[in-house]
C-alpha cells in the first residue's frame, strides 16, 4: 500500500482552489486500491478549514494544529517533516507557490528525499515515479525520477491538473503540533498599496493594455468594455507609469505576475521581455497588435493583427 | 548632492570621440558595449569588434534574436556564412530595407519571402516584385497587410487576385479612392463595411450605402462625417443599439438630437452622449443623474462639463466618478483639494497626477502613503524639487521611478538614482539628456548587461552628433 500526501494551502481562512487540483494529481498517483491520499492542513484554525476539504479522492484530512494563525514556513517545514516520517509517503504534492517555496526544499534537503519544482504531469516508468517539469525557460519538458529515495517532495504547477468536483466525506484526524515554533514571528501585516483594489494574481480573465492605447482617454474605453465582459483591466509598465492605471495593475517583472489567469486578452503590448514574464505562462493568450512581428505574437495562442481600437469597437458594438 | 561633487568621483574621463569609445569597449572586451558601439566604429575597429561578437556560435544566435540588436550588427550577421540566420534576421523589426534586400537575393526560400513581404521595412520594389511574381496566397496575404505596400502593390493584388485579398486590401492606409469603388462593388458586407470605414471612402458610395439595411454596414456608414443630414436622422431611431451609440459620436449632431439621445434606453448610446463636447446645461445636469455610473464617468471626463455639475459627481457613490472629476482638465482647484482627500487612494492619485495643481497640495498628497499617489506626485511637474530629493530614497521602485519621469527632475535630483538597486532605472538614467555623460560613465561597469547597452548607445549616438551639440549641457550646467 503506497500512501500519497497532499498539503493544502489556505489563506485567510480560504482552501485555495489549487488545492483542488493537487487532489487529482495524487489520485493518479494511486496504483492499487488500498493507496491512500491524504491530505494535511497546517495552522491554528484547522479544524474548521477542514470543512472545505470534504473532497472525492481524498481518505484522510489530517487537521495539523499550529500555535500559528499566518502561514509561516518554518512551522510547515517542521509539521510536513514529521508527517513523512510518521506516515511514510511515496510522495508529498505542494503547490507550486511562494508559500511551497518557503520549506519545500528545507524539507527535502534535511530529509534527503527526492526533489522537484513545478511539475506539471506525473506518471510510472517500470516502477519509477516520473515527474515532467518545464526546463531551460520552458524550452524543453525535463523528466526526472528519484532513484534511491523513498519519497519525493514535489511542487506542482498551477492550472496542470483538473481539479477535483466530486465531494466527499473523508476521515479527519487532528494531529496537535503546537509544540512547533518558528524562528520568526510576524508582527503586522502591511496591506500593500492599491486601494483595496482587486488582487490581479488570484483572478482567471485579464484584459491588459499596453503603449499600443495611445492617451489616456483611451483607457477608460478600455476599462468599459473590461467591466463589461467581465474581465479585469491589467496592463504594462507604462500605463502605470503614466497614472492611467493603479500600480496594482500592473503586469511583470516590476509589476505582479498573474498566476492564477487563464485567458490573457493582450491589447497593443509589444511584448517586452519584462512583461512577459508576468503572464507567459497563462494557457490561452490572446494578442491585438498593429505589428506582425510584436514578439507578444511569440508566445499567443491566437493572434490578431489589427488596430486594438477597431477591435475594441467592433467588441462593443457587439455587446451594445 | 551637486553634480559637481559627484563629477569629481569618477575615475577616469569619458571618451569624447567615437574612435576613443571604440577603442576603450575593445580594451574592456564589454559584449553589449560592443554591439552598441558597433554603428560608429571604422573598419579596423569593426573587424576587432566582430571578432568578438561573432565569435561563438551562441553569441551569434542570440544577437541575431535579441530585441535591442541594431541594424548595423543585424546586417553584419546576415552576411556571416555557415550560420542560418537568415530566418531571425529578416523577422527582426529593427532589419533595415538593404539587408532586407540582400537576404532576398540569397534566397528562393518561400518562408523567408513570407517573412519578408510582412517586414515593415522591405523596400516598396521588392514588395512590387513579390506582388508581381508570388503566388504563395499566405505570403501574399501577408503583404496586402504591409504598412509599408504602396497603392501599386495593392492594386496589382487586386488585379492578380479578385476578391481574395479584398478585405485586407480595403482595410489598408494606402489604398487608393477608385480601388475602393471597385472593392465595394464587388465585396460581400464584410468588405464593403471595411471600404465605407476608411479615410479614403468615395462620397459617392456613402450615399449609395446609405440605403443598406445592413447593420454591419451602417454601423461603418454611421460614423463618416459626409453623411447626409437625412440619413443621420432616420439612424438615430436605428433599432441596432450600436448604430445609435456611434451616431451620439458625430460631431456637429442637432442638439435636439443629442437630447433624444441622452433619454436612449441603451446604456451605451447615453455613455457615448456624455463625452459630447457640445452638452447643454440642462443635458449635463440630467446626464449627472444617470443611473449608469458609466455614464457618469464620461460625463465626469468630459472637460466641457461645468463646476456646478463637476462638484455633483465629486460626491458621487462610485471612486470611479470621483476619479473622473479629478482628471478632468478643467476642474478647479477647490475640488481638487476636496478629492485629495477622498477615503479611496485610487482618486487621490487622480489628483497627484493633475498638472494644474499647486505645490502646497503636492506637499500635502506627499504626506500619503498609497504608492500610487506617491508616484503621481514624484511624476508630476509641480512638485517641489526639494520634495523630488526626498522621493528619490523612497522604499517604493514605482515611486522612486516616478522622480525619473518627471520632466521636471534636475540632475542634481537624478543623481543618486543612478545608484538606484533596480536595474530599470539605471537604463532609464542612461539614456537621460537631463543628465552629463560625465555623470554617466559610472554606469559603464554596471553588473546589468542592459545598463551598459543603454549607456554606450547613448555615447555612441553622442560621438555622432556635431561637437558643439555634445557640450551642450556642460555649458548650460
Amino acid at each position: 500500500m503506497n500512501t500519497i500526501l497532499v498539503v493544502a494551502e489556505h489563506r485567510r481562512g480560504e482552501v485555495r482552489p489549487v488545492t483542488l487540483e493537487l487532489i487529482t494529481a495524487a489520485q493518479q498517483l494511486k496504483t492499487a486500491a488500498d493507496d491512500r491520499v491524504l491530505l494535511a492542513i497546517i495552522g491554528q484554525e484547522v479544524e474548521l478549514l477542514a470543512s472545505q476539504l470534504q473532497w472525492a479522492g481524498v481518505d484522510e484530512i489530517i487537521a495539523c494544529k499550529t500555535n500559528s494563525a499566518e502561514f509561516e514556513p518554518e512551522l510547515a517545514e517542521q509539521a510536513v517533516s514529521a508527517l513523512i516520517v510518521s506516515r511514510k509517503p511515496i510522495a508529498v504534492l505542494l503547490p507550486h507557490s511562494v508559500d511551497s517555496l518557503g520549506y519545500a526544499t528545507a524539507v527535502a534537503v534535511k530529509g534527503c528525499y527526492g526533489y522537484a519544482t513545478d511539475v506539471f504531469k506525473l506518471a510510472y516508468d517500470g516502477g519509477a515515479l516520473v515527474a515532467t517539469r518545464g526546463g531551460y525557460n520552458q524550452k524543453v519538458n525535463v523528466e526526472v525520477d528519484f532513484p534511491g529515495h523513498a519519497c519525493a517532495v514535489m511542487t506542482i504547477r498551477g492550472g496542470a491538473f483538473k481539479p477535483v468536483e466530486a465531494a466527499a466525506a473523508p476521515l479527519l484526524t487532528v494531529d496537535d503540533r503546537s509544540e512547533l515554533s518558528g524562528r520568526s514571528r510576524p508582527l503586522e501585516f502591511i496591506e500593500q498599496g492599491g486601494g483595496g483594489d482587486i488582487d490581479i494574481t488570484t483572478v482567471e480573465f485579464i484584459m491588459s493594455i499596453g503603449r499600443g492605447i495611445g492617451e489616456e482617454a483611451n483607457v477608460e474605453d478600455f476599462r468599459e468594455l473590461a467591466d463589461n465582459i467581465d474581465a479585469t483591466l491589467c496592463c504594462s509598465r507604462p500605463i502605470a507609469d503614466a497614472g492611467w492605471l493603479p500600480k496594482s495593475r500592473q503586469v511583470g517583472q516590476s509589476g505582479k505576475v498573474v498566476s492564477a489567469c487563464k485567458l490573457y486578452v493582450a491589447m497593443g503590448i509589444s511584448g517586452s521581455i519584462q512583461h512577459m514574464a508576468g503572464m507567459k505562462h497563462v494557457s490561452t493568450i490572446v494578442a491585438v497588435n498593429t505589428d506582425p512581428g510584436a514578439s507578444i505574437f511569440t508566445i499567443a495562442k491566437y493572434g490578431i493583427v489589427a488596430d486594438i481600437f477597431e477591435i475594441q469597437d467592433e467588441l462593443q458594438a457587439q455587446l451594445a | 548632492m551637486s553634480p559637481q561633487r559627484f563629477l569629481s568621483k569618477s575615475e577616469s574621463l569619458v571618451p569624447m570621440t567615437a574612435q576613443a569609445l571604440v577603442a576603450h569597449v575593445l580594451e574592456s572586451g564589454d559584449f553589449y558595449a560592443a554591439v552598441a558601439v558597433h554603428g560608429i566604429a571604422d573598419a579596423r575597429q569593426r573587424q576587432r569588434l566582430e571578432e568578438r561578437l561573432f565569435g561563438s556560435r551562441r553569441d551569434v544566435l542570440m544577437l541575431a534574436r535579441w530585441e535591442h540588436t541594431p541594424a548595423n550588427v543585424l546586417d553584419a550577421l546576415s552576411r556571416l556564412e555557415h550560420m542560418p540566420l537568415a530566418g531571425r534576421v529578416v523577422k527582426h523589426r529593427n532589419t533595415e530595407g538593404s539587408t532586407l534586400k540582400h537576404q532576398f537575393s540569397q534566397s528562393d526560400d518561400p518562408a523567408l519571402t513570407g517573412l519578408l513581404a510582412l517586414h515593415a521595412n522591405t523596400p516598396a520594389p521588392l514588395l512590387l516584385q513579390i506582388a508581381m511574381g508570388d503566388h504563395d496566397q499566405v505570403v501574399l496575404k501577408g503583404l496586402a497587410r504591409n504598412p509599408s505596400a504602396q497603392p501599386e502593390v495593392l492594386r496589382l493584388l487586386a488585379q492578380r487576385f479578385p476578391r481574395r485579398f479584398d478585405k485586407e486590401i480595403a482595410s489598408h492606409a494606402a489604398v487608393p479612392a477608385d480601388l475602393l469603388s471597385t472593392l465595394y462593388h464587388r465585396g460581400d458586407k464584410f468588405v464593403r463595411a471595411a471600404v465605407l470605414a476608411h479615410k479614403q471612402v468615395p462620397e459617392a458610395l456613402l450615399l449609395q450605402a446609405a440605403k443598406s439595411t445592413e447593420t454591419l454596414i451602417l454601423r461603418s456608414l454611421v460614423k463618416h462625417p459626409l453623411l447626409p443630414a437625412a440619413t443621420v436622422d432616420a439612424l438615430s431611431q436605428h433599432k441596432d443599439n450600436a448604430i445609435r451609440a456611434a451616431l451620439a459620436t458625430r460631431v456637429g449632431l442637432p442638439l435636439a438630437l443629442s437630447a433624444r439621445l441622452a433619454l436612449d434606453d441603451s446604456d451605451s448610446v447615453r455613455r457615448a452622449v456624455a463625452c459630447r463636447a457640445d452638452l447643454s446645461p440642462a443635458l449635463m445636469q440630467m446626464l449627472a443623474e444617470d443611473r449608469d455610473p458609466w455614464v457618469r464617468q464620461w460625463l465626469g471626463r468630459n472637460p466641457v462639463v461645468g463646476k456646478h455639475v463637476l462638484q455633483k459627481l465629486a460626491l458621487d457613490i462610485h471612486e470611479d466618478v470621483r476619479r473622473a472629476v479629478a482628471r478632468n482638465p478643467n476642474c478647479p482647484i477647490t475640488l481638487l483639494e476636496k478629492l485629495a482627500s477622498d477615503h479611496r487612494s485610487w482618486v487621490r492619485a487622480a489628483v497627484a497626477y493633475q498638472p494644474n495643481v499647486t505645490s502646497c497640495l503636492m506637499a500635502s498628497l506627499a504626506r500619503d502613503s498609497a504608492v500610487d499617489v506617491l508616484s503621481g506626485v514624484a511624476a508630476n511637474p509641480h512638485t517641489a524639487p526639494a520634495l523630488l530629493k526626498r522621493l528619490v530614497f523612497s522604499d517604493e521602485l514605482d515611486v522612486r521611478r516616478g522622480v525619473i519621469l518627471n520632466p521636471a527632475a534636475g540632475p542634481d535630483v537624478l543623481l543618486p538614482l543612478l545608484q538606484d538597486p533596480y536595474y530599470l532605472h539605471r537604463v532609464m538614467l542612461a539614456s537621460s539628456p537631463k543628465l552629463s555623460d560625465q555623470d554617466k560613465w559610472q554606469l559603464r561597469d554596471d553588473p546589468d548587461a542592459r545598463v551598459r547597452f543603454a549607456l554606450f548607445q547613448w555615447l555612441a549616438a553622442r560621438a555622432l552628433r556635431p561637437v558643439a551639440d555634445r557640450y551642450f549641457y556642460r555649458r548650460k550646467a
